[in-house]
C-alpha cells in the first residue's frame, strides 16, 4: 500500500483544485445554482480535466482509472463544493453501464459521455420505500419490438441535466434495468432545487415505448449492477465529504485565529482548540473510513464489498455531521446565516447521510450481508 | 415532597385543552406541525386570543394583568398549547423586556408599555448583540449620549430577532466610556418608528430572514426611556437573560416537535415496515422522550426554587438546546432523503405552495439547520458551561 499520489494523481488534483478554486468561488457557485439549470461551461471544464471520463473504459475514449484515483478526484471536487452530476452521472450512472454487457448502449452513450457530450442520471429511487434498491411500483412489460415502462422515480440526482436516465424497473417480477433517454415520449419531469445547492426531479413514465437494445441488463444481473454502481457512487460520495471537511476544519481554524472576543482570538480558548481538535479527528478518520471503502471497490465478493461500503457511509456520514455542527457552533451567530461559506458546507455534509441509502439503510444492510 | 398531579392541575391541564381546541383556528394548527411560518397578524390574533380569556400574559402577577399562576400551571399551558399546535407567545415583551420593568422599571415606564405587551399593541425586540461582541457582550461599543432632556444613540446591533415587526427595542448602550466594560452600559428603551433606525435582514441556513442587523443613527430617545439607572444596565441585562434563559428550554416546542418525530416515523416506510416500528428508530425516540420528561421536571424543580434558579437557568438552556437539536436531528433522519429537494420559498412564501409533492419533507431539514442556532442564542452552550463552572460549581 503506498498512500503517495503518483505524478499524473499529483498534476490531475493539482489542475482540478486550481480549476475548482477559480471557477468553484462562493459567487460563481451561487450564481450558477440560481440559473437552476446545469451549466455546460461548468461541466465542460470538469470533462476536459477528466472528471467524466475516469471511469470510462479506454475504449471508449475515457481513463479506466483506479477507486484510489477516483477518491482523489472526488476529495478535490468536495473541497470546492462542486454540485455539477461528477458523483451521479461520471461514478453512478458511468459505472452501471460500463460494468454491462451492453455494447450498443457502452458504445453510444459512454463515448458520449467521455466526452462531455452526454450526461446520465439513475432513477432507482421510489415514492414509499426511498432506499430500497428493489423497484416497487415502476414496471416494464414486453411490447412489439422492445418494452413500456410505467411509473415513478423520485430522488433522481441531475435527472434534469441528463440526456437519458438509466431507470430500473420489474420486469416480469424481476428488477431489469433500462436507458431510456430523456426526450422519450411519455418522460415527464419536475425539477426541484435541493438544500445544498444541487438539483433533484421526480420523473414519471407514462406508456414509454423503447426499443428492445435498452434493455441494459435483467434479473440477478441488473441488481449487482446496481448495486455496484451505487457502491462506487456511496464511495465517491464520501470522498466528496471528506475534501469538504478538509477545508471546513481548515476554515474554521483561519476563523477562530482571527475573531477576538474578550481580547484574544477565540482560538485561545481551550475549550474551542478541543472542538477543533475533534473536527480533525472527524476529518481525518472519515478519509481513512473512505479508503476502506474504496479499497472494498475491489472486492470480488459482492456482498463483502458492499458490507465495508455501507460501513465507510455510516460513519462518514456520522463524521461529516459533527464537523459541519461543530464549524457552525464555532463561527456563532455568523454560522447561521447564509452570507459565509460555512452554511455551504454544513448543508453539504448533511446530505451525506441522505443519500445513496441513509445509515438506518446501511446499518441493515452491513447486518443481513453479515448473516449471508 | 408530593409527587402527583393534584386534582385542580389536571382541571387546569384539561381546560387548557378545551381552551385551545376551542379558539384554535385549523388552519393555524396546521402551519403548526408543518413548520410553516407564522404571520404577524396570526401572532397578534393569537395574543388577544388569550388576553380575552384572561391568559395574556401567563408569567406575570394579576397586578399587571397576568394570570397569577405558579410554575406548575404555566408549565402546564405551555405544554397544551405547544401540542395543540398555538404560536408561541412572543418573548420580547412578555418574558424579557416586561419583567425588567416590573422589578426596575419607572411607574410610568410600567403604566404605559406592560398593558400594551398583552395585546401585541407594541412589538419590542432585543438590542443587545452587536458585530464584534457576541460572547463578549459587554464590550458592546453603541454609545448612548445624554443632550438636554434625551439621548442620542449611535451603533450597530445584530441578531436582532424579529426586529422587521419591532416598534420598540431595548437596547444596552454605552453610556460611560471611562468605566470598566460591565460598568458604562445602560439600557434604553428606543422607539423604532423613528428616521435613523435601518433594519437589514439577516438570510439564515433554512433561506429564512428572521433576524436583523438594526442600524441606529443619531437616533433620539427622552431620559424618561432609561430604564432604571444610568450605567447599571449589566445588572438589568443579566436579569433579562435569567429569564430568557429559563423560557429557551422550550419545553412546549419540545413536545409538539416530539409529536411531529413520532407521526413522520409512522409514516415513513423503509425495509417493508414504518420506521417507527424499526428498533433503531424507536430507541431514539424513546430516549429523547426521557430527556424531554427530565428536563420537564428540571424546570419545575428550578421554578419551585427546590434549587437557587439564577444560574441553574443555564442547565435548562444546554439541555433544552440539546433537545430541540436532537429532536430537529431525528425528524430529518427519519424524513432522510425526502428531506433533500428544498426551496425556501416552500417554507416562507404566503402562498399555498409548500413544496414539490407530498412524498418529500422539506421542513425536515430546513428545522435541522435553523435549530442550531439555539446552541448559540441567549449565550452560547460554552459561555453557559463557564457560568455553571464559575457560579454553581465555583471554580
Amino acid at each position: 500500500m503506498d498512500f503517495t499520489y503518483s505524478q499524473e494523481q499529483r498534476m490531475l488534483t493539482d489542475s482540478l483544485r486550481r480549476l475548482v478554486e477559480d471557477n468553484w468561488s462562493r459567487p460563481k457557485r451561487r450564481e450558477r445554482q440560481k440559473a437552476g439549470v446545469l451549466n455546460r461551461n461548468a461541466w465542460a471544464s470538469l470533462v476536459e480535466l477528466g472528471v467524466a471520463g475516469l471511469l470510462v473504459p479506454e475504449e471508449f475514449g475515457g481513463f479506466a482509472e483506479t477507486p484510489a484515483t477516483m477518491l482523489a478526484v472526488h476529495q478535490e471536487l468536495g473541497r470546492g463544493l462542486v454540485s455539477e452530476p461528477a458523483i451521479s452521472s461520471a461514478v453512478i450512472g458511468v459505472t452501471l453501464l460500463a460494468n454491462s454487457q451492453n455494447q450498443v448502449l457502452k458504445q453510444r452513450w459512454l463515448t458520449a459521455h467521455a466526452e462531455g457530450d452526454a450526461v446520465l442520471a439513475v432513477a432507482w429511487q421510489e415514492p414509499g420505500e426511498r432506499d430500497s434498491q428493489r423497484p416497487l411500483c415502476t414496471r416494464a412489460a414486453a411490447s412489439k419490438g422492445g418494452y413500456t415502462l410505467e411509473g415513478r422515480k423520485i430522488l433522481v440526482w441531475h435527472g434534469a441535466g441528463a440526456q437519458a436516465v438509466i431507470v430500473s424497473a420489474l420486469l416480469d417480477g424481476a428488477v431489469a434495468l433500462f436507458l431510456v433517454p430523456a426526450d422519450t415520449q411519455g418522460v415527464s419531469l419536475q425539477d426541484y432545487p435541493t438544500f445544498d445547492g444541487s438539483r433533484s426531479s421526480t420523473i414519471n413514465f407514462k406508456d414509454v415505448n423503447v426499443s428492445a437494445e435498452h434493455l441494459i441488463a435483467s434479473g440477478a444481473q441488473a441488481e449487482q449492477l446496481l448495486a455496484l454502481a451505487l457502491d462506487y457512487g456511496i464511495t465517491a460520495l464520501c470522498a466528496h465529504a471528506c475534501g469538504a471537511m478538509a477545508y471546513l476544519t481548515d476554515s474554521t481554524i483561519q476563523y477562530l485565529k482571527t475573531r477576538q472576543q474578550f481580547g484574544q482570538p477565540l482560538a485561545a480558548f481551550q475549550v474551542l482548540q478541543h472542538r477543533l481538535g475533534d473536527m480533525l479527528i472527524q476529518s481525518e478518520m472519515g478519509l481513512s473510513m473512505t479508503y476502506v471503502a474504496a479499497i472494498a471497490l475491489g472486492e470480488q465478493d459482492a456482498a463483502k464489498r458492499s458490507r465495508l461500503v455501507s460501513m465507510s457511509k455510516v460513519e462518514v456520514a456520522a463524521a461529516a455531521r459533527l464537523v459541519g455542527e461543530i464549524s457552525v457552533q464555532l463561527h456563532g451567530g455568523m454560522g447561521m446565516t447564509d452570507e459565509l461559506e460555512v452554511g455551504d458546507y454544513f448543508k453539504r455534509l448533511t446530505y451525506t447521510d441522505m443519500l445513496l441509502g441513509d445509515t438506518n439503510f446501511h446499518l441493515q444492510r452491513m447486518q443481513e450481508l453479515e448473516v449471508s | 415532597m408530593d409527587l402527583t398531579w393534584t386534582t385542580e392541575e389536571r382541571a387546569f391541564r384539561q381546560e387548557v385543552q378545551d381552551f385551545v381546541n376551542a379558539k384554535l383556528p385549523a388552519a393555524l394548527r396546521a402551519k403548526a406541525f408543518a413548520h410553516h411560518r407564522v404571520t404577524r397578524e396570526e401572532f397578534v390574533f393569537w395574543h388577544n386570543t388569550l388576553t380575552d380569556h384572561g391568559w395574556g400574559a401567563p408569567s406575570w402577577p394579576k397586578e399587571y394583568g397576568g394570570t397569577g399562576w405558579n410554575p406548575v400551571q404555566r408549565l402546564i399551558f405551555e405544554i397544551e398549547s405547544f401540542k395543540a399546535g398555538a404560536p408561541r407567545l412572543i418573548p420580547f415583551g412578555l418574558s424579557m423586556i416586561g419583567p425588567v420593568l416590573m422589578k426596575y422599571g419607572s411607574q410610568a415606564q410600567k403604566d404605559h408599555f406592560l398593558p400594551r405587551m398583552l395585546r401585541l399593541e407594541d412589538w419590542w425586540c432585543q438590542g443587545y448583540s452587536e458585530p464584534g461582541s457576541g460572547s463578549d457582550l459587554a464590550s458592546l461599543k453603541t454609545r448612548a449620549e445624554r443632550v438636554g432632556d434625551h439621548y442620542v444613540i449611535n451603533g450597530q446591533k445584530t441578531w436582532t430577532t424579529m426586529a422587521h415587526h419591532a416598534d420598540w427595542i431595548f437596547c444596552l448602550t454605552r453610556t460611560d466610556t471611562s468605566a470598566k466594560a460591565q460598568r458604562g452600559i445602560s439600557m434604553i428603551l428606543i422607539d423604532m418608528k423613528q428616521p435613523g433606525v435601518t433594519v437589514r435582514p439577516i438570510r439564515t441556513l433554512d433561506g429564512g430572514a428572521e433576524v436583523n442587523e438594526v442600524w441606529l443613527e443619531n437616533v433620539e430617545a427622552p431620559i424618561e426611556n432609561l430604564v432604571g439607572e444610568e450605567n447599571q444596565g449589566w445588572t438589568y441585562a443579566k436579569y433579562l437573560l435569567g429569564h430568557e434563559r429559563g423560557g429557551i428550554a422550550g419545553i412546549g416546542h419540545c413536545h409538539r416537535e416530539l409529536a411531529i418525530l413520532k407521526s413522520l416515523a409512522e409514516r415513513t416506510m423503509a425495509s417493508g415496515e414504518a420506521l417507527s416500528l424499526s428498533t433503531r428508530v424507536r430507541d431514539s425516540i424513546n430516549r429523547v422522550e426521557g430527556q424531554l420528561l427530565a428536563l420537564e421536571l428540571m424546570v419545575l424543580r428550578v421554578a419551585a426554587g427546590e434549587t437557587d434558579p439564577g444560574p441553574k437557568a443555564s442547565i435548562l438552556k444546554i439541555r433544552g438546546s440539546e433537545l430541540q437539536m436532537e429532536l430537529a436531528r431525528l425528524q430529518m433522519q427519519v424524513a432522510g432523503a425526502d428531506a433533500w429537494p428544498y426551496d425556501p420559498e416552500w417554507m416562507f412564501a404566503q402562498s399555498e405552495d409548500h413544496g414539490p409533492s407530498p412524498e418529500y419533507s422539506p421542513a425536515a431539514a430546513a428545522a435541522y439547520f435553523d435549530m442550531r442556532k439555539t446552541a448559540i442564542y441567549g449565550g452560547t452552550n460554552e459561555v453557559q458551561k463557564g457560568i455553571i463552572a464559575k457560579q454553581i460549581i465555583g471554580v
